[in-house]
């Protein structure tokens, strides 16, 4: 998220952004004449009104004129009609434009991100991306909804009032674009030293909202440790720069007005001077002099709305920059041009040959591996962090594509079948159950096409948590806030498991959750898992012996291959690799047999402290 | 009584936004005198300029000129210069207070005790030293400036009366027409724009669920159907916004139709009666300046009637928050701490959260330097019976004592400094290891914050990190395991060398031998130490010398393992029941 605050970078390619953006809405072409027609007629409408002004004083008070008193205020009259309609159709027209633009950037935006490959979501730092999402869319939505409009009526208004100067006294106007330079010198030095204060005091707000919120999500150790006093010297000292900072931008800004007006009465006295003269002398009517002076007011007006939208328009163009780059990100894993299907009954054979990969060129975490692995068969993945079981899982699920070799479902490559069949087919439950900022029903149904209740509640039983949600205040509809942290891991775990079940796919694949959890939620995971796994083809990377003790085979990985391959029988009985796993993990799961612990083999779990083993002992031991 | 409610939130919260101006008063009252300048020198703007065009030019009398156009330009100066100062004494005002604001919301946090944190989200205490915050700064920015315009307006109202009569009449029944729909349009604006802000945080909050969630959705193939309802909230943010476009549009034009209209019909009125001799021509021209001078500050002020009932809804929120009183207080005189030791005594303990007791009527004696365990099954009050110690939460009935002296007569943070408790789910801030270590000991010396890391068994990890203990970890750094916490955390709790050392579980993510070998150090570093270990792991369990076995609020039992496991039945079923066996 500082990503937004701390570039100082220019923004390249000013022109081509501009040129880029307006090109994705051609089809707004019609509308943006239709807009800016209504901006001219709303300006010269505006802009007419003092000219009126001036044929009323001029032809009709100074002769006594009534009847062109009355034809002055008619006119002046269709004119304020004209202002209005043309004024709204303006307003409502950019808003159009604007926010249209805003709604298909989010919703192309959106889905493309979601369409990008897990290897991306791996490289960007979720932070970096959610700020683009939501900050970096909403400065964009700023300009849109306040800055544009802005930018094309002050425009036209600056344009428009100085030829209306002109026409009405070339001699006066000139003096008057005597002061431009100055004008929009200090313009301009406002709008680019208001944009770095106003940056560098974001940079400060941010630094404030992190203090505050570390101290409220820390606050226990703050108070545990007695630190209330220093924490609040430090706040104080974030506070201070804070204040720095917020007064430096507003120094930009109160430097910047009071210039303006200085400016506008040296001109107002200038025009009275030298106009007075000039109406003295009969060489400038003073219905004229009377527009001059309205014009002068509408002058510096747009000039200082320009100063100020200009912060809006650098944030919108900084923003526009970042988000075509996310655009331009191409997703690495795509369905297949003409995608094959599988059978309507899925068997679940899978086959893996010569499979190569690594998760950058250099560095294989996978090394030429071979598996064949028959339908309905319960497969545990075994191996120390870093041997590839993680990936191995991953690639078969297709979140990564092969370097070289390949990945068959029931003879047909992964990379072959369509998303929707492969999704359909193969379901992937990961670790950590995550949960979705919404109902109940909505995170079970996840997984599928509009689940029926009663197919959620048959699930629900079969995973043995019909009960528990029974239990819910509100039941299916009982909202999961706060990214599910209302939940235990344990039930979160629950959720996701009933979630693959609803699915219920051919295939499993599942990263076994290494969080300790009590002893009757633990039981609880047990039951949903052995249901979710029962008749299924199911490749399970093992955290737990007692889940490898389980399965009909067990793969033991190691650096990238598959180093043993049998029944877990076999395979303890002999001296493998399995046999020194077990080991190791006996030596550590065998003490923590506890509710917060791993499951554990039996024989090594605190029963064996019931049948004699020494509790000292095994303390004694471990501790020595 | 909805309305006395909302009287009675504005009444507050504008007592909030009144004790910041009596904070400050000479900032606030030179930014109104400033304020008052500058509306008085616009008012007389229109008037000067009526004086040059009437006396100088239509009379002739060329020698009033340059007089008049200097007094011109001078008021103009003074202009400039009274708007430079309201808005800097403005905006120092606000900036200042809501500094002063934030400082206090930040120490109410950090005193409220635990029992407030169980019950309150951090977005809310987020949002009181955040949005709320902005709310209220923004009635110190353009409170002063409302004020003069309120001035401005009657004045020119007055001004326009004294011009002519009939002029000042248009002026006054056309002003409240237009202050009263300025105070409409902001009212109804604000009240779209909430809903349109809502449907934005909609979005906001789908980005950031979709992308932590990206795992689950692409496992399941659902991308299409998240893109879709990214789609439909986009599509409402559209729909919404395009209702606050109508509006506007609707609206928009009034501001400056109005005072076109009364221009108008100053023109037609205005030139008949110029015409007729009634009114010269400079008033004419001072009279439709006003109407324009006018616009800006009609609209300002509307905004501001808009605004001031949320501004005060904030400021009544952060009052509720302000005056929350922390449950636990420091003594106004504390008694002194025993120099060394270690005992903890419970006397008759009652506690419970939510009327619901977990411990009752509990008795205890830790005899000081020993080196016990708490056990018991899920939801005993292990971990409630341990915060008693460090004041976390006071009894209900009951006193809890260190070395003969009642915990709620001792200096808090005393307490607390030779009290030190490792949590299971513990914070790191936002700061290298080492400063992590030595949060509750900021003068600890790099040689003490290393002996620490050892005992903890972290030293080896913390080296291998790319800066070692200059390392920044925590949300804004390198984040580290569970179990890599843990231990960091251990070391923060025994670096200041505690009397009594309470480690909550804090070993849970820590694999069993690594953790029996920490144990050994700690009982091996500090022998008079008093260490209370609360554990699920019945490996952990046996760590300790001695097992405080709880139940039904109540110490069950306390001895060595051995001696309960013979003589405690139920001591043996709960740790049967601690590992279930599966089929």
């Amino acid at each position: 998220m500082y990503a937004r605050y701390g570039t100082d970078d220019p923004i390249p390619e000013r022109l081509n952004l501009i040129r880029r953006a307006a090109g994705s809405a051609r089809y707004m072409a019609l509308p943006a004449l239709g807009a800016a027609v209504a901006a001219v007629v709303a300006t010269l409408s505006r802009v007419a009104g003092p000219l009126v002004i001036r044929e009323g004083v001029d032809g009709g008070i100074i002769p006594q004129d009534t009847s062109v008193i009355t034809m002055a205020a008619l006119v002046f009259a269709g004119i304020v009609v004209a202002q209005y309609v043309s004024t709204r159709i303006t307003l409502y027209t950019v808003a159009w434009m604007g926010e249209r633009f805003m709604m298909d950037l989010r919703t192309r935006i959106y889905a493309h991100v979601l369409r990008l490959d897990m290897a991306f979501f791996g490289r960007t730092k979720t932070g970096v991306l959610v700020s683009r999402l939501t900050s970096d869319i909403e400065s964009l939505q700023v300009f849109a909804s306040e800055g544009a409009l802005a930018v094309v009526g002050s425009t036209l208004m600056v344009v428009t009032v100085s030829v209306a100067l002109f026409v009405v006294d070339p001699l006066l106007a000139g003096l008057v674009m005597l002061l431009m330079p100055l004008l929009l010198f200090a313009s301009y030095r406002f709008g680019r030293n208001s944009a770095k204060a106003y940056r560098e005091w974001r940079g400060e707000i941010a630094k404030v909202l992190a203090a505050l919120s570390e101290n409220i999500s820390g606050v226990r150790e703050v108070q545990a440790n007695a630190q209330e006093h220093r924490q609040e010297e430090r706040f104080s000292e974030i506070e201070k720069a804070y204040y720095q900072k917020a007064m430096n931008a507003a120094k930009t800004v109160v430097d910047y007005f009071p210039r303006m007006d200085a400016l506008r009465a040296v001109g107002l006295a200038m025009v009275l001077f030298i106009g007075g003269n000039r109406v003295l002398d009969g060489e400038l009517t003073l219905g004229s002099l009377i527009a001059f002076l309205l014009y002068l007011n509408w002058f510096f007006e747009p000039i200082v709305q320009l100063a100020n939208v200009y912060n809006l328009l650098q944030g919108a163009l900084a923003a526009l920059y970042k988000l075509y780059g996310l655009v331009d990100e191409q997703p690495a894993i795509e369905e297949a041009a003409e995608p094959r299907q599988l059978p309507s009954h899925v068997a679940g054979n899978i086959e893996v040959r010569g499979l190569t990969f690594g998760y950058d060129a250099e560095e294989q975490v996978i090394t030429d591996m071979n598996l064949s692995l028959r339908a309905g068969q319960r497969v545990a993945v075994v191996g120390s962090t870093g041997s590839g079981k993680s990936t191995l899982v991953k690639l078969l699920a297709r979140f990564y594509d092969p370097q070289t070799g390949f990945i068959t479902i029931d003879e047909v490559d992964l990379r072959d079948l369509s998303f929707d069949n492969l999704r359909r087919s193969v379901a992937m439950v990961p670790q950590e159950g995550f949960l979705f900022e919404d109902s109940l029903r909505f995170n079970l149904a996840f997984g599928g096409e509009e689940i029926s209740d009663d197919k959620l509640w048959e699930a629900c039983r079969a995973a043995g948590i019909a009960e528990w949600v029974e239990s819910l205040p509100e039941g299916l509809d009982t909202p999961m806030r706060e990214r599910g942290n209302r939940l235990s891991s344990g039930e979160r775990q629950l959720v996701a498991l009933t979630r693959a079940l609803v699915v219920d796919p051919p295939i499993v694949i599942l990263d076994e959750a290494t969080s300790n959890l009590d002893p009757e939620t633990e039981s609880q995971v047990e039951t949903a898992l052995e249901t979710l796994l029962a008749d299924r083809t199911s490749i399970v990377v093992a955290h737990r012996l007692q889940t490898a003790r389980r399965a009909d085979r067990v793969l033991v990985m190691q650096d990238g291959q598959v180093v043993e391959d049998g029944s877990y029988e076999d395979l303890a009985g002999s001296d493998g690799p399995l046999a020194a796993l077990i080991r190791t993990w006996e030596n550590s799961e065998g003490l923590k047999s506890g509710p917060r612990g791993g499951r554990p083999i039996e024989s090594a779990g605190i029963e064996a402290l019931g049948v004699g083993v020494d509790g000292e002992h095994l303390a004694a031991d471990a501790t020595s | 009584m909805d309305r006395r409610r909302d009287w009675s939130v504005l009444r507050i919260g504008l007592r909030l936004i009144a004790s910041g101006f009596l904070r400050y008063p000479r900032l606030l009252v030179i930014s109104i005198l400033a304020a008052l300048v500058w509306m008085a020198v616009t008012v007389v703007n229109p008037y000067l300029q009526k004086l040059v065009v009437d006396h100088a030019i239509e009379e002739g009398q060329r020698n009033l000129l340059v007089p008049l156009v200097l007094i011109l330009l001078l008021a103009g100066l003074m202009r400039a210069v009274s708007i430079g100062w309201r808005r800097w004494y403005a905006f120092k005002l606000a900036y200042r207070y809501e500094v002063d604001l934030r400082g206090r919301i930040f120490s109410t946090i950090q005193r409220l005790g635990f029992d407030f944190y169980d019950h309150s989200s951090a977005g809310s205490l987020m949002a009181r030293a955040s949005t709320d915050l902005t709310q209220v700064r923004l009635v110190y920015m353009i409170l002063p400036i409302t004020l003069a315009n309120i001035i401005t307006v009657i004045m020119v109202v007055g001004m326009a009366f004294v011009l002519d009569p009939v002029m000042g009449a248009v002026a006054a029944l056309t002003l409240p027409v237009m202050v009263g729909f300025a105070i409409l349009y902001a009212r109804k604006t604000t009240g779209i724009s909430l809903q349109v802000q809502q449907s934005l945080a909609e979005m906001s909050r789908l980005a950031q669920e979709g992308i932590s969630g990206i795992a689950v959705t692409k496992a399941f193939g659902r991308e299409k159907r998240e893109s879709r309802r990214a789609q439909q909230v986009a599509e409402d943010i559209f729909s919404k916004s395009m209702g606050l476009a109508r509006f506007r549009s609707l609206y928009l034009p009034w501001f400056e139709l109005i005072p076109t209209l009364v221009t108008l019909g100053a023109l037609w009125l205005g030139g008949l009666r110029v015409a007729g001799g009634d009114m010269t021509i400079g008033d004419l021209v001072a009279f439709t300046q006003y109407l324009v001078v006018l616009y800006f500050p009609i609209r300002m002020t509307g905004w501001f009637f808009a605004e001031l009932p949320r501004c005060s809804a904030a400021g009544a929120r952060i009052v509720e928050l302000l005056e929350t009183t922390p449950s636990i207080r420091a003594p106004a005189s504390p008694a002194p701490l025993a120099p060394r030791g270690g005992e903890i005594r419970f006397d008759g303990v009652t506690f419970g959260y939510n009327g619901q007791e977990v411990l009752r009527d509990l008795d205890l004696l830790i005899p000081a330097g020993s080196n016990v365990a708490l056990f018991g099954a899920t939801g005993c009050g292990k971990t409630t019976l341990a915060h008693l110690i460090p004041r976390f939460y006071d009894p209900t009935a009951g006193t809890v004592s260190i070395d003969g002296t009642d915990v709620r007569q001792l200096d808090t943070m005393q307490l607390r400094r030779e009290v030190a408790v490792a949590f299971e789910e513990p914070f790191l801030f936002s700061a290298t290891v080492a400063e992590n270590i030595a949060f509750g000991a900021p003068d600890a010396e790099l040689s003490q914050i290393v002996a620490a890391a050892r005992i903890a068994d972290a030293h080896d990890f913390v080296q291998s990190l790319p800066e070692g203990y200059d390392t920044v970890v925590g949300e804004r750094g390198l984040s580290l395991s569970g179990g890599q916490r843990q231990r960091v955390a251990l070391a923060r709790a025994i670096v200041s060398n505690p009397r009594i050392l309470i480690l909550d579980d804090a070993t849970s993510a820590v694999d069993a031998i690594t953790e029996a070998h920490i144990h050994a150090e700690l009982i091996e570093a500090t022998q008079e130490r008093t260490t209370i270990v609360i554990a699920h792991r019945t490996s952990t369990l046996l760590l300790a010398d001695r097992i405080i076995v709880l139940e039904d609020g109540k110490v069950l039992a306390f001895g060595e393992h051995q001696d309960l496991w013979d003589n405690v039945p139920r001591y043996r079923q709960l740790l049967a029941e601690a590992s279930p066996v599966h089929r």
